[in-house]
């Protein structure tokens, strides 16, 4: 059973992909790329980390859990 | 005000970069978007060389494109950050210097796709770098990410 949803979910991908493989680049564009508000993240205009590790440490303790940027446990 | 990356501004990097000569790659998921992963993202991710001569090149490029950074803000840059968020420009920009999970940019460059002139990671480096950050979001996107990279080799053998 898990592996027909697997197949199954594998074949919905592939359709996906196949559409996105026809659109030109500026579709994929204007499909791609959106902009929603984020809390906090949106909130300064300009941030600089010396260490990546200290950007995930920002995200981490900054951010809310819920967008994603926190380390998968 | 929402600010939604286009196109056209793709094309605006890329021309004030190869004028500035500066050194990147398009990385993320907005490098797997180019490359025609069908997905959303909110901005564009750019994994920059990091050497004094391009830290530099990338300052003055960001100031042409219309990013308002101070001089102190442009001498952190010239100076080397590992990563710098811009939401003061005419979209919003993730400059990464040391993407985790890539050893170098030089490499990097190596195995870069040119998608349209625009340079862009590997799709095996940006999943590379999406696990080795092993964010919440980035471990949601991987499986169809490796699904994609996959069907992107099959369709480019």
């Amino acid at each position: 059973m898990a592996t027909l949803v697997e197949e199954a979910r594998l074949q919905e991908w592939h359709a996906e992909f196949d559409a996105a493989a026809r659109r030109p680049l500026r579709a994929r564009f204007r499909y791609a790329f959106i902009h929603t508000y984020k809390p906090v993240l949106d909130d300064a205009p300009y941030r600089s980390f010396d260490t990546t590790a200290a950007y995930r440490e920002w995200c981490a303790r900054q951010l809310p859990p819920w967008l994603g940027y926190g380390p998968a446990v | 005000m929402a600010r939604r990356f286009e196109y056209a501004q793709a094309e605006e990097i890329h021309d004030v970069f190869v004028r500035h000569e500066v050194r990147y790659l398009f990385i993320g998921k907005s490098g797997a978007i180019l490359l025609g992963y069908p997905d959303t993202t909110q901005d564009a991710d750019l994994f920059l060389e990091k050497t004094p001569t391009n830290n530099a090149a990338v300052a003055r490029a960001l100031r042409e494109l219309g990013f308002a950074l101070t001089d102190d803000q442009v001498a952190e840059i010239e100076r080397g950050k590992d990563f710098v968020q811009l939401k003061n420009g005419p979209f919003d920009l993730d400059l990464v210097f040391a993407p985790d999970g890539i050893e170098s940019f030089e490499q990097a460059w190596r195995r870069r796709v040119d998608v349209e002139g625009f340079p862009v990671c590997h799709p095996d480096d940006i999943i590379r770098s999406k696990e080795a950050a092993g964010r919440v979001k980035d471990r949601e996107v991987l499986p169809r990410l490796r699904s994609f990279r996959d069907y992107w080799l099959a369709r480019n053998r």
